[in-house]
């Protein structure tokens, strides 16, 4: 999960230049006094920096509305992301790389319709489903969209209950206690803060693309895997591609694009800004997937299914060497901590603004009940179902078979929403847009209904 | 400067609630004889010898006019595959779940909008609303009509959660109206988009009247509230000086939207009557090429000033001081000087004392209200000052910190100071309140897409 304003204000340099810099410049004034590390501060003073790149206004004018959809899509390397990326690259090696550049497409599109939503209505997606569908079609969407984010919930648990399982805390001392903790970050408003925290424990993934280079990969096998489709007809490979599927284009990520654009009063003027920051967030997020996926594959390629977080951790190995499992710990924690309460909050936001009620954080129970009742009822149900005797790697993809199953449903729902004129006006989908549209929702619905078949199949011995 | 303004710690107002209550209870009549909306969708429509004719479709109502309670002007027909306009003197009556028309004969027209009119399961029912008594931004679970002197009338609106369980439950339990939570029409504002869009010769509700009568905070609740279309109507509704007043009530962050969202001249009225210290605190916000948009769309001398005051650091006494002076010379009189504080009544929050100066513009004192009360109009300031031993005004420089300012405020108990430049000359003024809103950490609402910016 990256933030490009904050990346650039990271080094320690850089604030102290924008420091210098505003005896010229005024009007970004320099973040002292007594709470200094505001966001806004900490924007302005990237504003400072950016200034004196040459070109950097244009630039500081596309950070003003950008992020949303960056951000939104790299949330999909979270805890289950990372689990199933490094799957598949354990048990298929390359075979699947084709099928990520397939689901790459899948995501640009449907990011692509969410922020369209977000930016030509100024309402989210869940009141645009209010509005537009009859009340018990919304009924089943927010259901769905509260079925997948619990089972992400689940696998965001079952992800720190790894993380410490790898450092030889047993997961029942530290789940239940974790998950007091975010739900008390985020109701007493200081979440903010831990958040920096846990977003820098997750940039240990960034250490993947370098793995994946150190790992030595067959890069004509890469190569070759990147074009050529190398499909198997089997079922194991049909369910992790349904994972595959779940983990990119989570449904949450859709909803929290569509909300983070309206959020920011970003108007059609904006629309460039955002279509290119979107488009850019998911081809990143896929990237860096893509990354998980050789640098696995180089590593303990062909070993079969990951029977746990351990295994994972050796794809790091060609960079941490003997700290990887610290390293992947880290990175592990960080990720499914802040997933852990973004994801929760956003079903609950979706829901309470289908239904119209208060759906902000820092406002007391009593006043948005719902709104942090659902937020209480996932993090409990999640933290629950991740304490169950399972094994946490098979729990985290099985989350992500959920939400595979899930997305579909889901992507019609936006789907239907961009194809109407009464919606979009002139901004529907046009109709080369519409066929890649229709046939990426296609392609996704058949999978998880040949999935689903095939489950059903099995329960009666025929499978 | 961010303004956590006291209002997020204020119970929901209770005489609110009772006032609803009172209503729902004088309206207990004709709560028996209400009709839901949700119900009649896809109900039957039978004409006058009992045949089924058709389905309805939607019910149109005349939402803007002189009328307390919209009247339903028609109904959508909807026969087999093809959708048409009843109008209402065709309708016998409408009760739960079936539709009976006078005539066996129909008159099916093509449904064209006349202005004002409005679909109410399309456009209204789970659609926005303002709930005035409530102050707050809901949406509506089920409309109710009721029949009235022979017309057939809006009356209420349901928000209530078990209004939503039993639309999502079986047909049979659908048209069973669950009235807890029924608002009288009269004290709901709608905002649907189609209202929006109608042509603004229509006539002003009375929710017009008591939505300028609410708080600014209230307002600006309302505004962080309302999706897109909904806020710009509020806006457009409101005077600007009632709309900065709510804008200056708001998140900052909740505002830099708003502001990227309405047209620069409109956003530049809106910055043009909120308080300049409010107002630089917005414009501090918006990236280089907004703000200039908006400076532009401003009357020369008013966007003069606020560049002016964009210049000092947001932290600095002069990022946030009001430059709003009343000023006057030691010869004026005590009545001269309460006229001209009382031609600046729109400022009142932002004056708390008056400013002598001396001929060539040197301050010489710093006259509270208070004596401006307990002497008489005819006696002047000079002779003022002279009496009573006035302490010296207590001042700053514009590059005073905001604990340097309070240091200075909590030593002398004063409640406001000057800001003057190297010169002795006043530039503004900076209220303990100023201080406050400096030294508060954050508390507004936080709504989860901003959680991770």
């Amino acid at each position: 999960m990256t933030r490009p304003d904050e990346t650039t204000a990271r080094p320690d340099e850089a604030a102290v230049t924008a420091q210098h810099e505003v005896v010229e410049d005024t009007a970004s004034p320099p973040a002292s006094g007594e709470h200094s590390v505001t966001g806004l501060a900490l924007r302005r003073r990237t504003a400072a920096v950016i200034r004196r790149i040459p070109g950097g206004r244009r630039t500081l004018a596309y950070i003003a509305v950008a992020g949303p959809g960056l951000v939104a899509a790299n949330a999909g390397n979270d805890a289950a992301g990372i689990a199933t990326y490094s799957s598949a690259g354990s048990q298929y090696i390359y075979r699947t790389l084709f099928f990520m550049l397939l689901i790459t497409i899948a995501l640009v599109v449907v990011q692509e319709m969410a922020i369209r939503l977000g930016i030509f209505t100024g309402k989210g997606i869940a009141a645009l489903i209010r509005e537009q569908f009859s009340l018990r079609l919304t009924g089943l969407a927010l259901f769905c969209v509260l079925l997948a984010n619990t089972g992400l919930v689940v696998s965001e648990f079952a992800g720190i209950g790894a993380a410490f399982e790898l450092l030889g805390v047993s997961r029942y001392w530290v789940i239940p206690p974790a998950a007091v903790l975010i739900w008390g970050l985020v109701l007493f408003g200081s979440y903010r803060y831990a958040e920096r925290i846990f977003l820098i424990l997750s940039l240990a993934f960034f250490a993947y693309p370098i793995a994946a280079i150190l790992g030595h990969p067959d890069w004509t096998a890469v190569g070759s895997n990147l074009v050529i489709p190398h499909f198997l007809l089997t079922k194991g490979y049909l369910l992790l591609g349904v994972a595959l599927i779940g983990t990119t284009v989570s449904p949450y990520m859709q909803f929290y694009a569509a909300a983070g654009v309206v959020d920011r009063g970003a108007g059609p003027a904006n629309y460039r800004n955002a279509r290119l920051d979107a488009v850019s967030g998911a081809v990143f997020a896929c990237v860096i997937s893509i990354m998980i996926i050789i640098a696995t594959g180089a590593t303990i390629g062909g070993r079969g299914p990951l029977s746990s977080a351990k295994e994972a951790a050796e794809a790091l190995r060609p960079v941490a060497g003997s700290g990887a499992e610290l390293l992947f710990a880290f990175g592990l924690l960080g990720a499914s901590a802040l997933a852990g309460a973004v994801v929760p909050l956003s079903s609950s936001y979706a829901i309470s603004e289908a239904v119209g009620v208060e759906r902000s954080v820092s406002r007391r129970f009593a006043e948005a009940p719902l709104f942090l009742g659902l937020f209480t009822l996932q993090t409990a149900l999640g933290a629950a179902v991740a304490l169950t005797p399972v094994n946490l790697i098979s729990l985290l993809i099985g989350t992500q078979v959920l939400q595979g199953l899930v997305t579909p449903i889901v992507l019609i729902y936006i789907l239907i929403l961009t194809n109407r004129r009464e919606v979009l006006g002139r901004h529907v989908n046009g109709p080369i847009l519409r066929v890649v549209a229709t046939v990426v929702v296609a392609a996704i619905s058949v999978m998880s209904l040949l999935l689903l078949g095939q489950t059903v199949l099995g329960w009666f011995g025929l499978g | 400067m961010v303004t956590p303004s006291p209002r997020r710690l204020m119970a929901p107002a209770a005489d609110a609630l009772r006032r609803r209550n009172t209503r729902l209870t004088t309206r207990r009549a004709v709560q028996q004889a209400i009709v839901s909306v949700a119900s009649l969708v896809g109900a039957p429509v039978f004409n006058q010898r009992g045949q089924r004719v058709g389905k309805l479709a939607d019910l149109v109502a005349r939402m803007h006019g002189q009328d307390r309670y919209p009247p339903l002007t028609g109904l959508l027909l909807r026969v087999g595959s093809r959708t048409s306009f009843l109008p209402i003197e065709a309708v016998e009556s409408i009760a739960h779940q079936s539709v009976s028309l006078r005539t066996a004969r129909l008159d099916l027209r093509e449904f064209s909008r006349r202005p004002g009119e409005v679909l109410l399961a399309k456009d209204m029912l789970d659609h926005q609303v303002v709930d005035l008594d409530g102050r707050q931004v809901i949406r509506a679970a089920d409309l109710y009509l009721a029949p009235v002197a022979g017309q057939f009338l809006l009356v209420g609106l349901d928000v209530s959660l078990n209004t939503l369980l039993r639309r999502l439950g079986p047909k049979r339990l659908r048209g069973r109206p669950t009235p807890e939570r029924v608002i009288d029409w009269d004290a709901v504002a709608p905002f649907s988009d189609e209202l929006t869009s109608s042509p603004p010769a229509v006539q002003l509700r009375s929710s017009d009247e008591q939505l300028r009568r609410l708080a600014p905070a209230e307002l600006a609740d309302l505004l962080e509230d309302l999706g897109r279309p909904a806020r710009q109507d509020l806006l457009s509704r409101l005077a600007a000086d009632t709309a900065a007043d709510a804008l200056e009530e708001m998140d900052p962050d909740e505002l830099e939207a708003l502001l990227r969202e309405v047209q620069p001249a409109q956003a530049a009225a809106l910055i043009a009557a909120m308080e300049p210290d409010e107002a630089v605190d917005a414009l501090r916000d918006l990236a280089d090429g907004e703000r200039a948009a908006i400076l532009a769309e401003m009357p020369a001398d008013k966007a003069g000033e606020l560049s002016a005051l964009l210049t000092y650091p947001e932290r600095e006494a002069g990022g946030f001081m009001t430059t709003t002076l009343v000023q006057a010379e030691p010869d004026s009189t005590i009545g001269e000087v309460k006229r001209a504080v009382a031609d600046l009544s729109q400022h009142r929050e932002e004056i708390d004392a008056v400013v002598i100066c001396g001929p060539g513009g040197e301050l010489l004192a710093d006259l509270p209200l208070f004596d401006l009360v307990t002497h008489a109009d005819d006696v002047t300031v000079g002779d003022v000052l002279a009496a009573d031993e006035t302490p010296e005004p207590l001042t700053v420089p514009p590059d005073a910190s905001v604990a340097e300012v309070a240091d200075q405020l909590v030593r002398t108990r004063h409640s406001s100071l000057l800001v003057v430049d190297e010169h002795g000359q006043p530039l503004g003024r900076i209220l303990a309140d100023d201080v406050l809103d400096a030294l508060l950490p954050e508390r507004g609402r936080l709504h989860f897409p901003r959680l991770l910016r």
